[in-house]
């Protein structure tokens, strides 16, 4: 029974710095133990280490935090994964928590785990009203706020961010045309697995009247390729490219995935004259941005930063584009392997 | 009560009583430990070194920066020390010397 002094808890967290500016549930020793035991970890075990910042992360945190955002016991092994990754040194959390390019960390959940704990992956994928979504993407980003400021002592210097702070968490359709995302990470079709990168925002990709796989994936890269986009000076981020069902279906009858990498590689591009031109290339650019004068620029500087994940529902033909953070160089892809959630 | 500053230190311990009892919360936000360095605002001598993390127009930045100093008759440093990458970490050999420096130590100037 919800009481009194459990709305004055709840107060009280979000009073004293221990919130996302959220309500959250507070996190009662015995519920922490729960998560724990879910998540296969003893309370003081060393999960993670941020050594710039004189900080060690024990299990009993990250439970805490499960808590706190919401999440069920039965997510306890997709958790562990998900933590692990989130503390992988190189996924840079306190550099996504700190810089000015407002980073949210997006998890990606792929493979049978996706039906098993109730994600959505059809309608309103990148914002979907789904209790696994909504905190597992939202315990993403407290272990970002709460672990990547050293204790508080640092600042978060995000310039306007984007809502995904609060919680960004995507699932992939169970079954798919060009085959699981982690296959693009090297992981087995049949894994269950979770992919970690920090990103902007989503942007929306209209295209209602074209009729070829190349039509899309045209506008697809036209989105990426606009002045204000991030990856011209800098390339070391990437794009997710996130395929809704109708836009698949034309997309996957002319290309395969390596095809459409290749496609947008070759095709998405701007001429560094005229993005220098307004501002967007520095006038002395450094040997390592590899600018060449009058050349077409991807925004990529390898294929493989560019990946798919298929999802959305039928009935629309929407795609979207979701950048990396420059400061992203890796994405961390981790498999869920015991039996809950694998 | 009003809402923590997103400026303040978060909490380190929270209690949960009802009628009859008390518990602590769990903290779920790790500490340094030991506590964090400090830096001094006030540097005991007045020299300015500068670190260069290769970010656009930095080195054009920053001896813009070093002629002024000195033209106000601040010790500057010749040399700038060059961080490879600012999207990575400072190596910590380099963050090691830095702990040395009695002047003032400036890293991230660009456009």
């Amino acid at each position: 029974m919800t009481t009194h002094a459990t709305i004055q808890d709840i107060e009280n967290c979000m009073n004293n710095g221990w919130s996302d500016g959220l309500p959250v549930i507070p996190p009662y020793g015995s519920l922490v133990d729960a998560m724990l035991d879910a998540m296969g970890w003893e309370a003081q075990d060393v999960i993670g280490e941020i050594p710039s910042q004189s900080i060690i992360i024990t299990a009993e945190k990250a439970a805490a935090t499960a808590v706190m955002a919401g999440c069920k016991t039965d997510y306890g092994r997709l958790l562990r994964a998900l933590t692990e990754g989130l503390l992988d040194p190189l996924l840079n959390l306190s550099g996504a928590e700190v810089t000015t390019g407002g980073a949210s960390i997006l998890v990606t959940v792929s493979g049978p785990v996706v039906e098993q704990l109730g994600f959505e992956h059809e309608t309103n994928a990148l914002g979907a009203n789904c209790r696994a979504n909504a905190t597992v993407g939202r315990f993403a980003q407290m272990m970002r706020y709460f672990c990547g400021r050293g204790g508080g002592v640092l600042q978060s210097h995000g310039t306007i961010g984007h809502p995904g702070r609060l919680s960004f968490c995507i699932a992939e359709h169970p079954t798919t045309e060009w085959g699981a995302y982690h296959t693009q990470f090297g992981l087995p079709q049949e894994a269950s697995a979770i992919t970690l990168m920090s990103t902007e925002g989503p942007n929306s990709v209209n295209n209602h009247y074209g009729d070829t796989g190349a039509q899309i994936l045209d506008s697809i890269g036209d989105c990426m390729v606009h002045y204000g986009q991030t990856a011209w000076y800098y390339r070391s981020g990437g794009f997710v490219v996130v395929i809704a069902p109708d836009h698949m279906a034309l997309v996957a009858r002319d290309f395969t995935r390596e095809q459409a990498v290749e496609y947008i590689y070759e095709n998405a591009r701007r001429q560094t004259d005229d993005l220098a031109a307004v501002g967007r290339i520095t006038k002395e650019p450094r040997d390592f941005a590899g600018v060449e004068p009058g050349e077409l620029r991807s925004p990529l500087r390898e294929r493989n930063q560019l990946t798919f994940i298929e999802c959305g529902a039928t009935g629309g033909r929407f795609s979207a584009v979701i950048p990396r953070w420059v400061g992203s160089t890796n994405a961390v892809c981790k498999q869920i392997t015991s039996e809950q959630g694998a | 009560m009003t809402e923590l500053a997103s400026s303040e230190q978060p909490a380190d311990q929270l209690i949960s009583c009802d009628d009859v009892s008390c518990e602590l919360l769990i903290d779920p936000i790790p500490r340094p430990m030991p506590e964090p360095i400090t830096v001094a605002l006030k540097p005991r001598v007045a020299k300015v070194t500068f670190v260069d993390h290769r970010k656009p127009n930095s080195t054009v930045v920053i001896k813009y920066a070093q002629d002024i100093l000195r033209e106000r008759g601040v010790d500057v440093r010749d040399d700038i020390i060059i961080k490879g990458d600012a999207s990575t970490r400072m190596p910590d050999t380099l963050l090691q010397s830095f702990a040395g420096e009695d002047g003032l130590v400036v890293c991230g100037i660009s456009d």
